[in-house]
């Protein structure tokens, strides 16, 4: 057992691990057959879909890509949520990181109580805040612009981050600041030589939360944003969504052109990070 | 080291700017909320106060409020227990086994990044008494039940059905949640514990489950809240039907804010909400005790 | 008032940075410009009438080139209200709003988001006034003010395959009772009778309201609390359905609307309950459906009442009582309502023009249409949706809900009707 551990050399799969293999690569097939499913109706007819919605198309309609790129305006879209994304993904780990740095590692009476009010966030249905938020946002010139999207976005990600982050701030050992201080280093010093790079894991993992849920995010985009030209993807979305019926071939191509980029740059990130943590672990 | 972890001005400086926007665009709002919850309210036309009318009809005639409350408690309880358990399973098989760890891992994670809106749709073309499940089980002479319009039972089967589709697609997130934290642990910690001469087990009893319980309280508080304020799968699977059967409470308050137009009313459940996930969440903090690294 | 003004001080800042992104349109001297919200888009849309809709815009934006402009803000069905409330809030309301009657249409107008249109109908634009079929702006008048405009109009009718009903050789029935002797026969023959959808719980409650009304229901009188919904009228009425729903198709609990309609075009079942709307889709969908569809009045209950009424509902455009560019407003609605849209909505969209002076040729409009045309001929009168002409859009949701529990067998006739008549007693009558 303890060599399996500990050199990955070949050797014979103990009856324990052909079991777990099983079982995985059965999950694996009920997590990947409603993907297969979506692609195989992103080819067929409308047609088609309600009368043999499980059977492999007959022929392969590319077009419906093509279609659904430019009838939902995909591109411009794509870009608006890249933009909207990023931009809240970059200030809220930010924002998020500090405040968790100060409510995890600093000694201060209320930190306890600010982390429970930032708790609060997560707990407000966003549908009842809405008309009030856009009411606000109206008076103030900010709907309709992908800022006045940001905003909400970047305060609507930040319990979440603050959670996330202080979690593994706080399962960071002491020595390493106590130490660090020692050396010399101040408060922001600790924070930014040491916190923070400690941190990736953290910062993956919520980011990756914080970036899927303002990319899959509709009501605030749909209600907020008017402009064709400044609509993001899940509200484009919706364009295949008729009053009496729905394009269901077009929606979910355009379904699959949203969330390529997801998958790849999660696929990227999160194999990159869990390389860097094996040798850090190995290493350490 | 005390003194500069009590920087009185760099906790300022720290917590500044999430705690502005923070206020500023969400708790202002949030006030403005309570109070209409205390009003009859249909945003078109100013609020009028009416008192404690809408908590009184919430919770003395509203039969549909008792069905969405069962429902979401049910639904609470069941995807913390089962999202844990799967949650840590997956994240410890997946961090032992030799080979394939990100294939797998990708690949459960996957329908966290889909939106919601397209796998309700998605699943409900699978229990789809016509397209669906259906049609296979009656291949081998079995027929189906009505998976989505079912309405026995105290709780209902469509509710079963949301509840096992949100685990499927929600566990992915436990179990890169634990995956992050377990991959954190320092090998030399087992390696020494095998050395030992502890068993797989007994590690996992005595190493990981230990170091991953702060871990713990994190992520069942956000099934918690995740599953109280849960609203995708159900809108888009069932919306709250048939006959309100499968209402939760985000479903409800969107229907009576948004297809009632009673924003008062709707702004009563989401206080009933908050006040449910705040109290949840300190029983969690309370049951779970950690003790934290003081440095 | 402190944190109101550190909070603007805040957002001033952001909005500061905000014209990074954003730029803000400045207007010049340009055309009047206004806005139209809607309820699909109109460019992704395979929905005719909304295709229509597009046409017309385009139309007033060639024609007013410089003068004035549209510009449609579009949602999809299921946002509509909300984006359209928040807008409202915040004083943003749209110049032209899409509205459906009844009760939907009662919050708009009795927020005072809608203007009054009554003058400029009848003194101002008395020609335009004219030319709209009597009767239709009833369901639109407020206390004899009018508030919309409409924009078409459609019938709910029960539409059969000729050649099943040829097969199992019978005729089109004109009595409920006909009715379940004409299922029984296309049953016996091997046919799924009716396709109806209670999953989308308004297809089933369509059947339900027919029911009602040829049973004699009168819900005015529901409304003035004159009678109750545990009258008999009603329990017969659910009695009927659970009767009639023996016929639907296997799967009608868990089908969709979409489904259902399929399962007619597709020839799978003979008859089927629905607005006329389903003419384009049905048409869009198969080859071979037109000639084989045909179009009878839903039928009498022996003993009910006046079996010539007809549901129907319009599409109703509302002018926002704050817009500033009322001649604008004016001319794109009119644009609505004139013989080139007219025509599109009868002969492509399977619409009922509201124009009375358009002639729809009915070589080049679907051939159901005309069969709907020769119904509305002879209909006494009409009655709205059931679930848009009760008091609230929650009642309407009532009622449909607990139909499609005496559908399912959740309760017996008697208890849905009890049901709607406790929501009642606890909302609408209090």
């Amino acid at each position: 057992m303890k060599k399996n551990q500990m050199n990955k050399t070949r050797k014979p799969l103990s009856p324990v691990m052909i079991v777990i293999y099983v079982l995985l690569v059965l999950l694996a097939v009920v997590y990947l057959a409603p993907l297969f499913w979506m692609l195989m109706v992103s080819v067929k007819e409308n047609k088609e879909v309600m009368s043999a919605p499980f059977g492999l198309p007959t022929t392969i309609h590319w077009i419906n890509y093509q279609e659904a790129w430019t009838l939902g305006k995909l591109g411009i879209a794509l870009l608006n949520s890249v933009l909207v994304c990023t931009v809240t993904l970059i200030f809220s780990l930010i924002f998020g990181s500090m405040a968790a740095f100060a409510i995890a590692r600093m000694r201060w009476k209320l930190s306890g109580a600010i982390a429970t009010f930032f708790m609060i966030g997560m707990m407000v249905p966003v549908h009842c805040i809405l008309i009030p938020l856009f009411v606000r946002f109206a008076h103030l010139g900010l709907t309709n612009s992908r800022f006045g999207l940001m905003l909400p976005y970047i305060t609507f990600s930040l319990p979440m981050t603050i959670f996330l982050l202080t979690g593994f701030f706080k399962s960071m050992p002491g020595e390493l600041f106590e130490s660090a201080a020692i050396d010399g280093c101040g408060i922001y010093g600790c924070f930014f030589r040491i916190a923070l790079p400690l941190c990736r894991t953290g910062f993956f993992v919520s980011g990756l939360m914080t970036f899927i849920n303002n990319w899959n995010e509709l009501l605030l985009a749909m209600v907020f944003i008017s402009d064709p030209a400044r609509k993001t993807l899940p509200v484009t979305l919706t364009y295949f969504v008729g009053p009496y019926a729905t394009n269901y071939v077009q929606m979910f191509a355009a379904i699959i052109i949203a969330i390529a980029p997801t998958i790849v740059v999660y696929c990227l990130f999160s194999n990159q990070i869990v390389e860097g943590l094996t040798t850090g672990a190995v290493k350490g | 080291m005390d003194k500069i972890l009590r920087d009185k001005k760099a906790i300022c400086v720290f917590i500044a700017p999430a705690l502005i926007m923070f206020v500023v665009i969400l708790i202002i709002p949030m006030i403005q909320m309570l109070y209409y919850s205390l009003c009859d309210y249909a945003a078109l036309t100013p609020p009028k106060f009416v008192g404690l009318a809408n908590y009184k009809k919430l919770f003395f005639k509203d039969s549909t409020f008792k069905i969405a409350l069962k429902n979401s408690i049910f639904f609470m309880i069941f995807s913390a227990v089962t999202q844990q358990i799967i949650g840590v399973l997956l994240a410890v098989f997946l961090t032992n086994i030799p080979k394939g760890r990100n294939v797998f891992k990708n690949i459960y994670y996957l329908p966290c990044v889909l939106s919601s809106a397209a796998l309700g749709l998605l699943w409900a073309f699978l229990f789809n008494p016509k397209i669906g499940i259906n049609q296979l089980l009656a291949k081998i002479g079995i027929e189906g039940p009505l998976w989505l319009m079912d309405s026995k039972g105290f709780i209902v089967l469509p509710m079963w059905v949301i509840a096992f589709v949100a685990l499927w697609q929600y566990v992915g997130q436990n179990m890169m949640l634990y995956m992050a934290q377990i991959t954190g642990i320092s090998r030399d910690v087992y390696e020494a514990a095998y050395i030992d001469g502890a068993s797989k087990p007994k590690a996992f009893r005595y190493i990981t489950l230990p170091l991953i319980k702060p871990m713990m309280i994190t992520s069942i508080s956000l099934n918690c809240i995740g599953s109280l304020k849960f609203f995708d799968l159900v809108y888009n699977m069932t919306q709250g039907g048939p006959n309100h059967r499968t209402e939760v409470l985000a479903t409800e308050l969107y229907a009576e804010g948004f297809n009632y137009f009673k924003y008062g009313y709707a702004s009563a459940i989401s206080v009933v909400l908050l006040v449910l996930c705040l109290v949840v969440t300190l029983l969690v903090k309370k049951v779970i005790k950690v003790e934290t690294y003081e440095g | 008032m402190t944190k109101r003004r550190l909070m603007a001080a805040v957002l001033s800042t952001a909005m500061a940075a905000s014209a990074l992104f954003a730029a803000v349109p400045v207007q010049a001297e340009g055309p009047e410009e206004i806005t139209w919200m809607f309820w699909d888009d109109l460019q992704a849309t395979t929905d005719t009438t909304s295709l229509g809709y597009a046409q017309v815009l385009e139309r007033f934006n060639a024609e007013y080139e410089g003068q004035y402009h549209v510009t449609a803000i579009t949602t999809n069905l299921e946002e509509y209200d909300g984006k359209l409330n928040a807008l409202i809030a915040a004083g943003q309301t749209p110049d032209v709003y899409i509205c459906n009657p009844g009760p939907n249409m009662d919050v708009y107008v009795e927020a005072g988001a809608a203007a009054d249109l009554t003058d400029i109908l009848t003194n101002q634009e008395a020609d335009w006034y004219a030319t709209f079929t009597d009767g239709i702006f009833d369901r639109m008048t407020y206390d004899g003010k009018i508030m919309g405009i409409p924009t078409c109009f459609q019938a709910a009718c029960v539409y059969y395959n000729t050649e099943m009903f040829a097969n199992a050789g019978v005729d089109v029935p004109t009595t409920f009772d006909e009715l379940l002797t004409v299922c029984q026969t296309l049953q016996d023959a091997g046919y799924t009778p009716i396709s109806c959808s209670a999953g989308t719980a308004w297809c089933l409650s369509m059947i339900a309201g027919y029911l009602c009304d040829r049973q004699g229901a009168d819900l005015n009188a529901i409304a003035a609390h004159e009678a109750n919904w545990t009258d008999d009228v009603f329990v017969q009425a659910a009695t009927k359905l659970q009767t009639l729903s023996q016929y639907f198709q296997p799967t009608a609990a868990g089908d969709s609307n979409d489904q259902a309609t399929a399962a007619f075009y597709n020839e799978e079942a003979a008859m089927l309950v629905q607005g006329s709307w389903v003419i384009g889709q049905m048409n869009g969908a198969s080859d071979t459906i037109e000639d084989k569809c045909g179009v009878f009045q839903f039928p009498a209950i022996e003993g009910g009442a006046d079996p010539n009424r007809t549901i129907v509902k319009t599409d109703n455009l509302l002018m926002s009582s704050t817009t500033e560019h009322q001649d604008a407003v004016i001319a794109l609605m009119k644009m609505f309502t004139d013989e080139t849209a007219q025509k599109y909505m009868a002969e492509v969209a399977g619409k009922f023009p509201i124009n009375k002076n358009v002639e729809i040729d009915y070589d080049v409009a679907p051939a159901q249409l005309k069969y709907v045309q020769d119904i509305m001929a002879n209909a006494t009168g009409t009655l709205g949706f059931y679930n848009e002409s009760l008091d609230s859009v929650e009642a309407g949701d009532c009622f449909d809900n607990a139909m499609v529990d005496v559908f399912l067998g959740n309760q017996t006739p008697e208890e849905a009707c009890q049901t709607i008549q406790t929501y009642y007693e606890d909302n609408v009558w209090e």
